[in-house]
């Protein structure tokens, strides 16, 4: 435990501690809220102009902008950590440290979380406020505490599944010394098209509307907005449950590829390979 | 020091094929750098459609088209003299006899023809799949249009390169903090300036101060409302203006950063 804390703290020191605390945060935010905001006014341009608008649908897109950007923020965090530590020479020591790089991961996977969980909530904030005056409308989102605390325990319960998908990418990186910097957008795009995020997955032909509502952040994403668009308990519950045993079982099946694949980069030499 | 036309091209073209070179010497980078433009495209373009308003899909398409070269100017133009810094390129540049200039013009020109291909690559994904509705008049307008566009979005860049010089290592924070507003306020995606834009004038005035948010409307217009040069040609001086303005400005402030480097001893401090 020690030793993840220590990570975290050194995770939150590396992405916002470069400037005050308060300017990180802000620069931070700025790009979740600005996707935001450009989902929700594609939304509103074409749903006014088809006679079709929703103040309920502007608010599932809004919602659903700011969780994917979420995830993928904080899913690259390994990716990051493994590529950047590459470059500096880090990982290697990090590496052959008397602690697992897995528990570095997560570490770093944790700390880009809490910091992701406040630039979202930021961002979903100030969109909603700007958005509602912009758009002359008003955003349903239910603002009491129990629907606060849902969302809350929904970004919570997801960690597994993110950081299961960071350890799959981390797996990748290990080998990559170009490409991963790509990933993130990849890991964006596809979230963005088959997470449910701006609109339902069944709209895709199948078997891509299939894949998309069996990932588990398509459940993660519906149980948010179960909690503060449509108030709706069971379905929060039976989405989140999904979300939640199916993330645990990517993280394990994740921690076991990465495993592997440490050993195969060992073998093969290139954890401290900087350039393919 | 003279101004001489021969060394100054052969930098630029210099430049330039190092950029070219190193892109298509490895198809890999069309991957990298197509990701988000084409998720991005075709989840928006879904959104549109989902909407009920198909019609609008093209603007979409248009936007991932565009979102490559912005993208590009960020993170090849922008970034690049602070990465080269960091490498310690940037002090060769400045004591040798080539024009810097004319490298920051082989930079842009190395970087159009490099992110061409990921522009066509999502032009061409997003016309099989939503086969937006062009209906443009003139395409001596459209080509005029997109070439001013790049000029002095590319222009941009190396007035930015200049001042994320300055910055040091706060400046891939800036830019990651800046590409999205940037392209929400610039309309990539959607108009933001004139009858269809959601903002209030004020906020479409300082829009339109931003290359991009001029060369997205006049191209939205030529190729999905059908009009033609004279409907787009205010914003075609103005895209031109601002290229010339953008280009003095960033020579002037590289020379800027060049004196006060040279006063303080910091051009060649690589982590700052």
């Amino acid at each position: 435990m020690r030793s993840v804390g220590a990570v975290v703290w050194l995770g939150i020191y590396h992405d916002i501690a470069w400037t005050s605390p308060v300017a990180g945060i802000i620069l931070l935010s700025v790009a979740p809220t600005a996707s935001a905001m450009t989902t929700s006014i594609i939304y509103w341009l074409g749903a006014s102009h088809a006679g079709s608008f929703e103040s309920s649908k502007l608010a599932y897109v809004l919602v659903g902008a700011v969780l994917y950007a979420h995830i993928a923020a904080y899913a690259y965090a390994p990716t990051l950590a493994i590529a950047e530590g590459k470059n500096l020479s880090i990982f290697q020591h990090v590496y052959i440290s008397p602690k697992s790089s897995e528990l570095y991961l997560a570490g770093r996977t944790i700390a880009s979380f809490l910091i992701s969980f406040g630039t979202s909530m930021i961002a979903l904030i100030l969109a909603g406020l700007v958005l509602s005056h912009l758009l002359h409308t008003t955003i349903p989102l239910i603002e009491n505490p129990e629907s606060v605390l849902l969302l809350v325990a929904a970004l919570f319960l997801n960690v597994p599944a993110a950081l299961g998908l960071g350890y799959l990418l981390g797996s990748y990186s290990l080998f990559a010394s170009k490409f991963e910097w790509a990933l993130p957008s990849y890991v964006a795009g596809i979230l963005m098209v088959f997470s449910g995020a701006l609109f339902p997955p069944s709209i895709l032909p199948w078997p891509l509307s299939a894949f998309g509502n069996a990932l588990p952040f398509t459940q993660f994403i519906s149980a948010a907005r179960d909690a503060i668009i449509f108030g709706s308990i069971s379905s929060y519950i039976s989405a989140l449950e999904y979300s939640f045993v199916v993330g645990v079982v990517l993280l394990g099946a994740s921690l076991l590829i990465y495993r592997a694949s440490a050993k195969k980069a060992r073998s093969e030499g290139v954890i401290d390979r900087r350039l393919a | 020091m003279r101004f001489e036309l021969r060394p100054w091209i052969r930098t630029m073209k210099a430049r330039a094929l190092v950029r070219i070179l190193s892109q298509f010497g490895e198809p890999l980078w069309i991957v990298v750098n197509v990701g988000f433009p084409i998720f991005s495209s075709v989840a928006l373009a879904l959104l549109y459609e989902s909407t009920g308003l198909s019609g609008y899909t093209g603007f979409a398409i248009l936007g991932g088209i565009m979102i490559s070269f912005w993208g590009n100017v960020l993170w090849s133009m922008a970034s690049q003299f602070n990465w080269d810094k960091q490498e310690g390129l940037f002090e060769i540049y400045l004591t040798s006899p080539c024009s810097i200039t004319a490298i920051l013009i082989g930079m842009s020109v190395g970087g159009i023809v490099g992110t061409a291909p990921s522009a066509v690559v999502v032009a061409i994904v997003g016309w099989l799949f939503f086969h937006p509705a062009v209906v443009a008049s003139s395409w001596v307008a459209v080509v005029l249009t997109f070439s001013l566009t790049l000029a002095s979005l590319y222009c941009m860049g190396m007035l930015l390169s200049s001042l994320y010089l300055a910055y040091g290592r706060a400046a891939e924070s800036l830019n990651n903090a800046l590409q999205e507003p940037v392209s929400m306020l610039s309309g990539v995606y959607f108009p933001s300036i004139g009858q269809l834009s959601p903002f209030p004038f004020g906020i479409q005035v300082a829009a339109s101060l931003i290359p991009l948010t001029l060369g997205m409307d006049a191209l939205r217009r030529t190729l999905f409302f059908s009009q033609g040069l004279s409907s787009v040609s205010i914003e075609l001086i103005a895209l031109a203006v601002m290229a010339i303005i953008l280009l003095v400005a960033s020579s002037a402030a590289l020379k800027a950063l060049e004196n006060k480097g040279r006063r303080e001893g910091t051009i060649s401090v690589r982590i700052r």
